[in-house]
């Protein structure tokens, strides 16, 4: 009993040294992340909505209700004083761990853009979808994620249907296209709740869906 | 000194962990894909079991044998996430790529294996030699796999273009089977290299 004890103590320093040294370079390192993280998200915002100026924070109202897919970050963007669009930043299961995409949604109902911040998958193949080099229309020379770009919440989303694949990287292609898809419906009902519409017409066709 | 410095030759050809040993073998396929990859993934690993080794040779003495596996995976858990929030905030291009595979460090045989054997058996100095050693060792084979790879499977070297521009990348290489094949050259042109080192030792005594 009493070496049970004593063993059990010595794990419990040992634990609670590296609890303490590791909670001292995540607070050093934290600011940092942060601040790295929202770097590259002010920036991929920039990129996908070129007029945006200003972002407010909706993540409280624009949530997921996939299991798998979370939506970490969702934001109203305004440009010119008007919103003309909404982003998501969600993240969902693929190939190699967890990939984390950023979404916009136009007005109209079409996407924006999107952007792959996080891919984990392998080099050379899942990882072309995050390539700017690699195109899945070699012809009109659009990336895997650029072909997004321009579609409408209520077309098919099918891999190898109206969505092209990346070579020998069905699932990236599939995990991928469903993170989209799951995001411009649930933005797309979000922009019905806040009745944001760029006219009663365009907003009504987009709601048959 | 000289027994020192036999520690540290010892990861690098004779004892290589990845070539010789044969252990810690998952993450180096997975990441040899390209060379930036396998020089983070080599550093990285190096620094782990640095000071895992360093931290546990210094207590070797107060870890109980019968519980030391737990302690041995808490001090280098520690450790590896350490490495994972110092790549976060200041190389976050590199942490991006690797992903994973940084975590994953924590359950890399490598270095439980190193800890096991050496470590919390020896003093200081030579497990200092023992971990840079085997790290040394661990990320020549790692960026020469993955130069390998990279260069034939995608035509680049550390992402420049290095290739004629009519070469026509051979996917295989990238892929796992590439992976394996490369590795199975590297382990007999160590074990060639390792023979005829030890033929010129000992026509030299």
């Amino acid at each position: 009993m009493k070496g049970i004890v004593r063993l059990g103590v010595v794990l419990a320093i040992f634990a609670a040294a590296a609890c303490a040294s590791l909670a001292v370079v995540y607070s050093i390192t934290k600011p940092r992340i942060e601040a790295q993280e929202q770097i590259a998200l002010t920036a991929s915002l920039k990129d996908v909505f070129l007029e945006a100026e200003e972002f407010e924070d909706v993540t409280e109202s624009l949530k997921s209700d996939n299991l798998d897919i979370a939506f970490t970050n969702a934001i109203l963007v305004k440009g010119g004083g008007a919103p003309i669009g909404v982003a998501v930043k969600a993240s969902g299961p693929s190939y190699g761990g967890k990939a984390v995409l950023l979404v916009g949604l136009a007005l109209n109902r079409s996407i924006a853009g999107v952007r792959i911040l996080e891919l984990n998958d392998t080099p050379g193949l899942g990882a072309n979808a995050k390539n700017p080099g690699y195109y899945v229309n070699k012809a009109e020379k659009t990336t895997f994620p650029g072909q997004f770009e321009g579609k409408y919440v209520t077309d098919g989303f099918v891999v190898k249907g109206d969505v092209a694949a990346i070579t020998a990287s069905t699932i990236t292609s599939v995990a991928l296209t469903k993170i989209v898809k799951t995001v411009v419906d649930k933005a797309a009902l979000w922009l019905e709740s806040a009745t944001l519409s760029p006219t009663p017409q365009e907003g009504a066709a987009a709601g048959g869906n | 000194m000289n027994k020192l410095w036999k520690t540290f030759k010892q990861g690098i050809i004779y004892e290589n962990p990845l070539l010789m040993l044969m252990i810690g073998l998952c993450s180096a396929l997975a990441v040899t894909s390209s060379v930036s990859n396998g020089i983070g993934m080599g550093l990285a690993m190096t620094f782990v079991l640095l000071f895992s080794e360093v931290v546990i040779s210094v207590f070797r003495k107060a870890i109980p044998s019968s519980v030391r596996i737990p302690i041995f995976i808490i001090i280098i858990a520690a450790f590896t996430t350490m490495v994972d929030l110092v790549m976060k905030a200041y190389f976050p291009d590199l942490s991006a790529s690797m992903g994973v595979f940084i975590p994953l460090i924590v359950v890399n045989c490598i270095i439980m294996g190193r800890v096991e054997a050496f470590s919390s058996k020896q003093p200081l100095l030579p497990v200092i030699f023992d971990s840079l050693g085997m790290g040394l060792g661990y990320t020549w084979v790692m960026v020469g796999i993955a130069a390998f790879r990279e260069v034939l499977g995608n035509g680049t070297f550390a992402g420049l273009p290095v290739m004629p521009a009519a070469y026509q990348p051979i996917l295989f290489f990238i892929l796992p089977p590439g992976g394996f094949l490369v590795f199975g050259l590297f382990i007999s042109f160590n074990i060639w290299l390792k023979d005829r080192m030890q033929k010129s030792m000992k026509e030299r005594a």
